[in-house]
């Protein structure tokens, strides 16, 4: 599993200004576990594996996640995160928030330059953030919401004003949640119609070179960036693979350098394990926690029962769905957070727990007690499934499911569709009775629990919102309370609250804390450097020869 | 002239047939429940309401159906075959960038499958039932029995991951900078397995054609007639049971023609070749229309074109026929 670094406890308010020096070196240190204590090699042409092939590269109002690998290289965010998702300078040296929480200042960086040759100043991120992000990104409504406007004094000070304190907001200032665009390159344009969307501009360590849709996107190595005499190599080439079995041939033959972010199949990685000149690593997606969950339609009986929703999440064995769905990658969900945020101290596991022995025996009472008795067939009532149409391994959870409900009488029939027609019967028509998603968390619990339990955030014909109708006063009010709470240990107790109180009402069943991997040649090091992993710049990332 | 005065006919005749197919493929690809608008957004794992709409506005998606059918229709009459939203791209550039590596793999897979087609079906016709024609038969039933992506799948495993001799994807070295015949060369090594792996299905389905059509015409009576003129068995192979035995295969290679431009989703699927197959399957699952609609009519296009051509190939193979 992933090794967590020890929860750090230094509050997030007060960040200090790292000098750049100290920064470089826990990269260094912390960097993958393989690394050796070799020189890094100037040059070189390393071959990443992205799947699939993305539709734009449009980062600030797209978000994808076959962007980021691709996006990140060319983008930078104000700030990067080290091993305990602290936050490190980057385009900004230094920041400081008010004391009463309702703006940030950004000291900005000298002597940066975007790939177009022009400076960088506080102009560029006040129109990134104002006239890009906070209009067009999908996430802004939720991250950027208490945003209200950014000041610039100077050419080098940028200051985040807010309507109300937002704690969350120091974690989503990476290239990946917070790209950097330059002002002159979209001012006066339709921003979504921006050239930039195919051929970004920004101030990364790798320039965008070219782009033969259906193969490949070539990055060339940014001479001018900031930190000298970073990146190492000299070009990234990402390609695009459809086939899963030719992605992992690809690796075996040494023709790709890495895949991550489960590029290759789950079955394939056993094998790629014995191959000597392959290796994997688990790390670099501590800020990617992700659930797969089953929502379940509260408009449709007898799913607008406590206990009929409580029976199902009892009758299913994750320890299944982990060995046999996700070959082992992962571990059971235990409740509505993923546990990788008990790095940062808000995850527990202090909730009620559906993985107990006797949960067969707890199913089928509740289900009794509900007035579900068995029919003539043994079955209690009937229910569609609709099966996640991102990939096969989705049919057969699906398929596992279906076998496991039948033991406690639910009887399953599964219904698969394509991506535009599922969407739109589960979040658009609500024609649904339990759906299986996988559920991306974002980088502090406001994304993940806001958007999908709070009442306000049942929106009909929008994606991946609260479409189960779970609709609780109480804890809206927690989640409201904690979004804007700014003592860290105070958060942890509303939220700590949050999860107890959702895991007892159950409006969703929460399956598997996904695990990613990356696989890599051994001859491609330092390629894993920070907790995002394969959505940060590979500047670091060299060749041996 | 007779002939250009009756191809310009056929082409004019089609121009009502390709408006029929612009008009049932809109209104197909409109009943498919779901639009570019929501995929994009399922992709992107959260959208507001409001950023939903305004993607809708800049799909031109809420417009009446008649207004952008109104459109689309005017665009094409101006050969503008629209703006791939989803791609942030011309719909005309995409489908350019693919059209040369479909057609090199196309044309290599169908030309080698016909050239060997009916050398092979021609052996085994003029030895029936000897040795060469049993193995003919059982390597075409083997082909034309196994999954085209399997055998790829099989190929990058022994050509590439055992022997090391090929690559397994893609359409060059990306970053290697060849150029000339290097360049050639690298394209080549990798066009061997897919093309290899698409032209062994069809390659053994012209063979038992050939073989079947070959073996018919040579109980004919013109046969019988040309032998008591003492001709030769090789000048009545050439001369005249050749001629005869093509026609069938020019009709399936004709009808077959049509995928040229369609591409096999699989087999560029599994070698990462820069197909409009992908791009057309791409295009479906993410609703962008007008690239889908682009596709179709360059199809519905090539297709009246080839089947022109067959007729044409006819009446030069067959002088009886008239036009």
């Amino acid at each position: 599993m992933v090794d967590h670094p020890p929860l750090n406890k230094i509050s997030r308010r007060t960040a200090l200004a790292l000098p750049l020096g100290l920064a470089a070196l826990s990269g260094t240190i912390f960097s993958n576990g393989f690394a050796k204590a070799d020189e890094p090699v100037r040059g070189g042409t390393m071959v990443m594996i992205v799947q699939p092939e993305p539709s734009t590269l449009a980062h600030y109002a797209v978000t994808a996640g076959n962007i980021p690998p691709i996006a990140t290289q060319i983008y930078e965010g104000l700030v990067t995160y080290d091993w305990d998702q602290n936050p490190q300078p980057n385009l900004a040296t230094s920041w400081e928030t008010a004391p009463d929480g309702k703006s940030i200042t950004f000291k900005l960086r000298e002597g940066v330059v975007f790939h177009n040759g022009k400076r960088f100043t506080s102009a560029d991120v006040q129109f990134s953030v104002m006239e890009i992000l906070k209009k067009y990104h999908p996430f802004a409504p939720l991250l950027l919401a208490e945003l209200t406007g950014v000041d610039t004094p100077d050419e080098m000070t940028a200051v985040l004003r807010l309507a109300n304190p937002a704690p969350y907001l120091m974690k989503g200032l990476a290239g990946r949640d917070l790209p950097i665009m330059c002002k002159s390159v979209f001012e006066g344009t339709q921003i979504l119609q921006n050239a930039s969307a195919n051929k970004p501009i920004g101030t990364g360590p790798f320039k965008f070179g070219q782009w033969d849709r259906g193969q490949f996107v070539r990055l060339d190595r940014n001479d001018k960036y900031w930190k000298p005499g970073l990146p190492y190599l000299d070009h990234i080439i990402a390609r695009f693979i459809p086939d899963a079995a030719t992605r992992s041939a690809a690796l075996e033959t040494g023709e790709a350098h890495f895949a991550g972010y489960s590029a290759v199949n789950y079955a394939d990685l056993a094998r790629m394990k014995t191959n000597p000149i392959l290796d994997t690593t688990m790390k670099g997606y501590e800020m990617t926690p992700a659930l797969s969950v089953l929502e379940l339609n509260a408009k449709h009986p007898p799913l607008d029962k406590k206990e009929v929703r409580q029976a199902i999440a009892y009758a299913i064995d994750r320890k299944v769905i982990l060995r046999d769905v996700m070959y082992g990658y992962g571990k059971p969900a235990t409740g509505p957070l993923s546990s990788l945020f008990k790095t940062v101290g808000f995850y527990t596991d202090d909730v009620r727990k559906y993985d107990v022995p006797d949960r067969l025996d707890i199913a089928n009472k509740l289900l009794d007690g509900a007035g579900l008795p068995r029919g003539a067939n043994g079955m209690r009532f009937g229910m569609h499934l609709e099966v996640n149409s991102f990939g096969e391994q989705w049919l057969r959870q699906a398929e596992y499911l279906k076998q496991a409900l039948a033991i406690v009488g639910i009887d399953l029939t599964l219904r698969s569709e394509d991506t535009a027609t599922w969407l739109r019967r589960v979040y658009t028509d609500y024609d649904y009775d339990i759906n299986e998603p996988f559920l991306s968390q974002g980088v502090d619990p406001v994304y993940g629990l806001n958007k999908q339990y709070l009442t306000s955030q049942i929106r009909k014909g929008v994606t991946f919102v609260n479409d189960s109708f779970y609709a609780n006063p109480e804890f809206d009010g927690i989640l409201n309370e904690a979004m804007r709470e700014q003592d860290h240990d105070k958060r942890a107790v509303l939220y700590k609250k949050a999860q107890q109180i959702l895991a007892e009402d159950c409006p969703l069943v929460w399956l598997i804390d996904v695990q990613y991997v990356s696989v890599f040649n051994r001859k491609l090091r330092d390629h894993t450097t920070g907790p995002l992993g394969t959505q940060q710049a590979f500047e670091r990332a060299w060749l041996e020869t | 002239m007779r002939l250009a005065r009756y191809m310009g006919y056929r082409l004019v005749t089609a121009l009502p047939v390709i408006f029929g197919i612009i008009v049932l493929n809109f209104l197909l690809i409109h009943l498919a429940p779901g639009d570019a608008a929501s995929v994009l957004a399922g992709e992107s794992g959260a959208a507001t309401p409001e950023y939903m709409d305004a993607l809708r506005h800049k799909f031109g998606l809420d417009q009446s159906l008649g207004m952008q059918f109104l459109t689309y229709v005017s665009n094409m009459a101006h050969f503008n075959l629209g703006y791939s939203y989803r791609n942030d791209a011309d719909v005309s550039s995409l489908i350019f960038e693919r059209l040369g590596p479909t057609s090199l793999l196309m044309l290599t897979a169908f030309g080698t499958a016909v050239a060997l087609g009916i050398i092979l079906g021609l052996v085994a016709a003029t030895g029936r039932n000897s040795w060469r024609d049993n193995i003919i038969s059982l390597i075409s039933l083997v082909a034309y029995a196994t999954p085209g992506f399997w055998l790829g799948l099989m190929m990058i495993v022994i050509f590439s991951i055992g022997l090391g001799w090929l690559p397994t994807s893609g359409f060059d070295t990306v970053g290697a900078g060849h150029e000339g015949w290097a360049e050639v060369w690298d394209v080549a090594r990798h066009l061997v397995m897919p093309a290899v792996s698409l032209a062994l299905f069809y390659l053994a389905l012209y063979a038992r054609l050939m073989r079947a059509s070959v073996l018919e015409q040579t109980g004919m009576d013109y046969v019988t007639t040309a032998r008591a003129k003492g001709q030769t068995e090789r000048r009545i192979m050439t001369g005249h049971v050749l001629r005869n035995a093509l026609l069938p295969i020019v009709t399936i290679a004709g009808v077959q023609a049509g995928n040229l431009i369609g591409g096999s989703i699989v087999v560029e699927t599994v070698f990462g070749w820069p197909g409009i197959g992908t791009l057309a399957f791409n295009a479906l699952q993410s609703r962008d229309l007008n690239l889908l609609l682009a596709i179709f009519f360059m199809s519905a296009c090539l297709i009246v074109i080839i089947n022109l051509a067959v007729d044409v190939i006819y009446v030069m193979l067959d002088p009886r026929m008239e036009i």
